[in-house]
C-alpha cells in the first residue's frame, strides 16, 4: 500500500467503521474496492467495467448441459439492466420499475413502481447500492434512494429539468460516500453533466459538466461569440469506472448538439464523444482523450472504459481500453490518458486515418448532408449499450460488433436545433470480436448473422464468454476459439448484459430476455 | 432496421402522393416574426437577441403562463421593452414557439416526404453510364421492363434506399437432407442451428443445421456488397437517372 492510499484509508477509516455496524445485511462500500468473487454488486460487477467472472463452476468442459434453474416473469418492456446481486438478493430494473427477486428461486420479493412526470422510457440499466439503501435514477432525471428491504423511497432528488429534455437511465456508481450519477437527453441542444451526491441525504457534493466555461481549457474548441458551448450535449447516459489505487473516475460522455450539424460547432467539441478522467473527491478533471473529436454521426463515445493492468509492449502498464460507438478500439495509459493504440475493430468509410494523438480522423464528405450520405457504422454503432468484457488470463477484449450501413440526412435550412436530421439503416450485420488488446488484431470473429444484435457480454474464469444474437438465441462461447457450446432460442431479444454469482456452492447465470430474467446453472446433483 | 422497411413499405403504398410542397407561413409564424423576429430572428432561433427554441423559459412555459409576462413586461434589464400586443395575438406568438420547440425535439425524424430537391444533386447521364457500366444494374435490371414507371411509385426518398437496399424476402433455400433429398422454398428462418424454409406445397419444414447442406439464394446479395464499394457521387449519379425514367 502506498503512502497515499493507506492516507486515504485512514480518511475513510470512521466512515467504514460506521457502515460496519449498519451493512450487516447491506453492501459495505469499502468491500466495492475489491473484485468481488461470487457476487455482483454493481452495474458491471466491479469497478474495472471487466465484466469478467473469476467463478469456473460452469465452464467450457460442462457448459453443454447448462440448464434452467428459475424464470422471473416481469411482464414488462424489455429488460435492458444488469441484476445487482447482494446477500441472495438481485435487484433489476426496468424504466419506473425496481424488483427485488430471490437469487436462488426467482421469487419476488418486492417490486416498487414509480410514476414519472414525462420523459423517456427507452431503457433503464440498473440500481446501485451503498449500505442498506439502493439508487434508482427515473425517466424524469430524478433520482432516488430507497431502502433495499422493501422498496421504501427514502428520498427523491431533482437531477435535472425534465421539460428541458432531460432524461435518465443509468444505474449510478457508489465510489466510498459518494453516488455518481449521469443523465441522457439528445433530443435538444442540452448541456450534459455528472453530479456526486451524499448516499444519506441526497445533497450534491459536485457536479462537473461536459462543455468548460467561456474560456476555460477546452472552449477553444467550440466557436467563440455563439450558444454553440453552452448548448453542445455530451450526456452521460453510461456507468463509468473506477481505479480505487488511482483514485481516479473514468467516465464516457455522449456526442454533441445539434447531433448531425457540425457546421453549426466547427472544432473539436469537447468534452463531448470523449473519456475522461475526473478526481472522484471534487469532480475536477484529470485528464481527457476523445475518441471521437467533432462528432457528427450520434457517436457516444458512452461504452464502458475498461480497467486492466497488464504488460503492454513488454512493459507493465496501468491500462484503459474502449470499443467505441465509432467502429475503434482504444488503448489509453489510465495514468495520465496518454494514448497507446488505435484500432478498428469492424469496418468503416468515414475515417482517412489516425492522427498522432491517436484519434480518427474524419472525411468531411462523409459528414450529414441534405442529400443523403451512405456511412458504415450508422448511428446505432459499430457497438453501443451492450458490455463489451475482458478477460485477462487471455488478454482478449470482447466486443459485440456490427456491420450498419445507414444513410445520413442533414435536414435543417436554418439554425439546426436537437438532431437536425437522421440516418435511416439500410442492412445491418453482427459479428463477436476477440480483440488482442496490445495488437488490435482479431483473435477470433464469430458471424451472428443478420441485424443488429444489442447483447452485451460477460466472461468467466470458465474459459467462457456469454451472449446472445439476433435471432433470440442465447450463446456460450468458447472464449479462446469463439465456438458455440451451448445455446438455446428463449423466446425473445436478449438486450441486457448477463452477470453472474454463486449461492450454496452453485453458479448461477442471469440473462434477460424481453421481460423475462432467466438464471441457467448446472443441474443439482 | 424494422422500423425502416416497415416505413419503405408504408411510403411505398401512397407512392407520389406524398411529394411534398413548402409550406406557406402560418399566422402565428408572422405574427412572431412582426412583433419578434427584428431580434429573435424569424424563425426564433435568435439574433441580436437569444435563441428563443433554446430558452430555458420557453421549454417550461404550459399556454402562456411564463412567454406572456415577458412579452407583456418586456426585460428592461436585458434591453427587451414591453409590448402591448392583444391577446390573441400573443397566443399566436405563443403557440408558434411551442411549435419551433416541438419541431427541433423532433428533428430527428426524417419522413418519406422528403423533397426531391434536395437529394437531387447528381448527374443523371452519369448515372446512366454507371447503371450500364461498373455498376452492372443492367445485367439484373431493365429501365423499360422491372424499373419502368419507377419515380412515380416511390417517394423520392424510399427510391434512394430501394435502390441502396431493396427490401428481401425473395430469398430462396435448398436443403439437401442425409440420404440425398433436396427441398427448394421460400426462406423461413436460418440461423447457425436450425434451418426452415415453406416448401412449394406451402408446408413450413425445418431441421438441424448440422444434419443438412444448406444452400442460400438470395436475389439482393448483391446490392449489399455494394454496400461497403458505392460513392457517394455514384449513388446520386443513379438516384438522378432513375428519377429521370419515364
Amino acid at each position: 500500500m502506498t503512502d497515499a492510499l493507506l492516507l486515504r484509508g485512514l480518511k475513510l477509516a470512521p466512515f467504514f467503521l460506521a457502515c460496519l455496524a449498519a451493512c450487516a445485511q447491506g453492501l459495505d462500500p469499502a468491500a466495492l474496492r475489491h473484485a468481488p468473487t461470487d457476487t455482483w454488486p454493481t452495474y458491471n460487477g466491479d469497478y474495472s467495467g471487466r465484466r469478467f467472472s473469476p467463478l469456473n463452476l460452469i465452464n467450457s468442459a460442462n457448459v453443454r448441459w447448462l440448464t434452467m434453474a428459475w424464470a422471473f416473469q416481469a411482464k414488462s418492456q424489455s429488460i435492458k439492466s444488469t441484476p445487482l446481486e447482494v446477500n441472495g438478493i438481485l435487484y433489476f430494473t426496468v424504466p419506473e420499475n425496481i424488483w427485488a427477486v430471490d437469487a436462488r428461486t426467482g421469487r419476488q420479493v418486492w417490486h416498487f413502481h414509480y410514476r414519472a412526470d414525462g420523459g423517456d422510457r427507452i431503457g433503464h440499466r440498473g440500481v446501485a447500492m451503498w449500505g442498506d439503501w439502493l439508487y434508482f435514477e427515473t425517466p424524469d432525471a430524478h433520482l432516488l434512494s430507497l431502502d433495499a428491504k422493501d422498496g421504501r423511497v427514502r428520498w427523491n432528488i431533482v437531477l435535472a429539468d425534465v421539460k428541458l429534455g432531460y432524461f435518465a437511465t443509468m444505474a449510478p456508481l457508489v465510489v466510498g460516500n459518494r453516488v455518481i450519477a449521469g443523465v441522457s437527453g439528445d433530443a435538444t441542444d442540452i448541456p450534459g453533466f455528472l453530479v456526486s451526491v451524499d448516499p444519506e441525504t441526497g445533497k450534491e457534493q459536485w457536479r462537473w459538466y461536459t462543455e468548460p466555461k467561456p474560456g476555460e481549457p477546452g472552449s477553444e474548441t467550440w466557436p467563440q461569440n455563439s450558444d454553440a458551448i453552452t448548448h453542445g450535449g455530451g450526456m452521460t447516459w453510461m456507468t463509468g469506472t473506477y481505479d480505487p489505487g488511482l483514485d481516479l473516475l473514468y467516465w464516457g460522455t455522449g456526442n454533441p448538439n445539434p447531433v448531425l450539424a457540425g457546421d453549426a460547432r466547427p472544432g473539436d467539441n469537447l468534452y463531448t464523444c470523449s473519456i475522461v478522467a475526473l478526481h472522484p473527491d471534487t469532480g475536477k478533471l484529470a485528464w481527457y482523450f476523445q475518441p471521437s473529436p467533432h462528432d457528427t454521426h450520434d457517436w457516444d463515445a458512452v461504452q464502458t472504459p475498461v480497467l486492466f493492468d497488464a504488460d503492454f509492449k513488454g512493459q507493465p502498464r496501468k491500462l484503459l481500453a474502449q470499443a467505441s460507438r465509432n467502429g475503434y478500439f482504444f488503448v489509453l495509459d489510465r495514468t495520465n490518458g496518454r494514448h497507446l493504440l488505435t484500432a478498428p475493430f469492424i469496418e468503416n468509410n468515414w475515417a482517412s486515418g489516425i492522427d498522432p494523438r491517436g484519434r480518427p480522423v474524419g472525411l468531411k464528405e462523409k459528414e450529414p448532408h441534405a442529400d443523403g450520405r451512405l456511412v458504415f457504422p450508422g448511428s446505432d454503432g459499430a457497438t453501443n449499450w451492450m458490455s463489451p468484457s475482458f478477460d485477462p488470463a487471455l488478454g482478449l477484449f470482447y466486443v459485440v460488433a456490427r456491420r450498419v450501413y445507414s444513410i445520413f440526412y442533414y435536414t435543417a435550412t436554418g439554425k439546426p436545433e436537437g438532431w437536425a436530421g437522421r440516418d435511416h439503416d439500410l442492412w445491418a450485420e453482427s459479428t463477436i470480436r476477440a480483440i488482442d488488446y496490445q495488437t488490435g488484431a482479431i483473435r477470433w470473429n464469430h458471424e451472428l448473422g443478420p441485424g443488429e444484435s444489442i447483447a452485451g457480454i460477460l466472461s468467466t474464469a470458465g474459459n467462457l464468454l456469454f451472449t446472445g444474437d439476433a435471432q433470440g438465441n442465447l450463446l456460450a462461447l468458447d472464449a479462446v476459439t469463439g465456438q458455440t457450446l451451448w445455446h438455446v432460442n428463449a423466446g425473445g431479444s436478449m438486450e441486457m448484459s448477463p452477470m453472474t454469482y454463486l449461492l450454496d456452492g452453485r453458479q448461477y447465470v442471469v440473462e434477460g430476455v424481453d421481460g423475462v430474467l432467466y438464471a441457467w446453472a448446472l443441474p443439482e446433483k | 432496421m424494422i422500423r425502416c422497411i416497415l416505413c419503405m413499405s408504408i411510403a411505398c403504398l401512397v407512392g407520389s402522393a406524398l411529394r411534398a410542397q413548402p409550406r406557406a407561413p402560418s399566422r402565428e409564424q408572422k405574427e412572431f416574426a412582426q412583433s419578434c423576429g427584428f431580434c429573435h430572428g424569424e424563425d426564433a432561433t435568435g439574433a441580436r437577441a437569444p435563441d428563443l427554441v433554446r430558452s430555458p423559459l420557453v421549454n417550461r412555459d404550459a399556454g402562456g403562463d411564463l412567454i406572456g409576462p415577458v412579452i407583456r413586461g418586456g426585460r428592461p434589464d436585458k434591453g427587451m421593452p414591453a409590448f402591448s400586443l392583444p391577446d390573441d395575438v400573443i397566443k399566436d406568438i405563443v403557440a408558434y414557439l411551442h411549435q419551433r420547440v416541438d419541431e427541433a425535439a423532433r428533428s430527428s425524424h426524417v419522413g418519406y416526404d422528403y423533397p426531391l430537391a434536395r437529394l437531387l444533386t447528381g448527374n443523371a447521364d452519369a448515372g446512366r453510364a454507371y447503371f450500364n457500366g461498373p455498376g452492372r444494374c443492367a445485367s439484373c435490371h431493365s429501365v423499360t421492363g422491372d424499373l419502368a414507371g419507377l419515380a412515380k411509385k416511390y417517394p423520392p426518398l424510399a427510391l434512394m434506399e430501394h435502390l441502396l437496399a431493396p427490401p428481401g424476402g425473395a430469398v430462396t433455400l435448398t436443403v439437401t437432407t442425409a440420404s440425398g433429398e433436396r427441398i427448394s422454398g421460400k426462406l423461413a428462418h436460418l440461423d447457425d442451428f436450425t434451418v426452415a424454409l415453406r416448401d412449394a406445397s406451402g408446408w413450413y419444414r425445418s431441421w438441424p443445421r448440422g444434419k443438412v447442406k444448406v444452400s442460400v439464394q438470395d436475389p439482393t446479395a448483391f446490392h449489399r456488397d455494394m454496400l461497403g464499394k458505392y460513392t457517394d457521387t455514384e449513388i446520386h449519379d443513379l438516384f438522378a437517372y432513375l428519377e429521370s425514367l419515364p
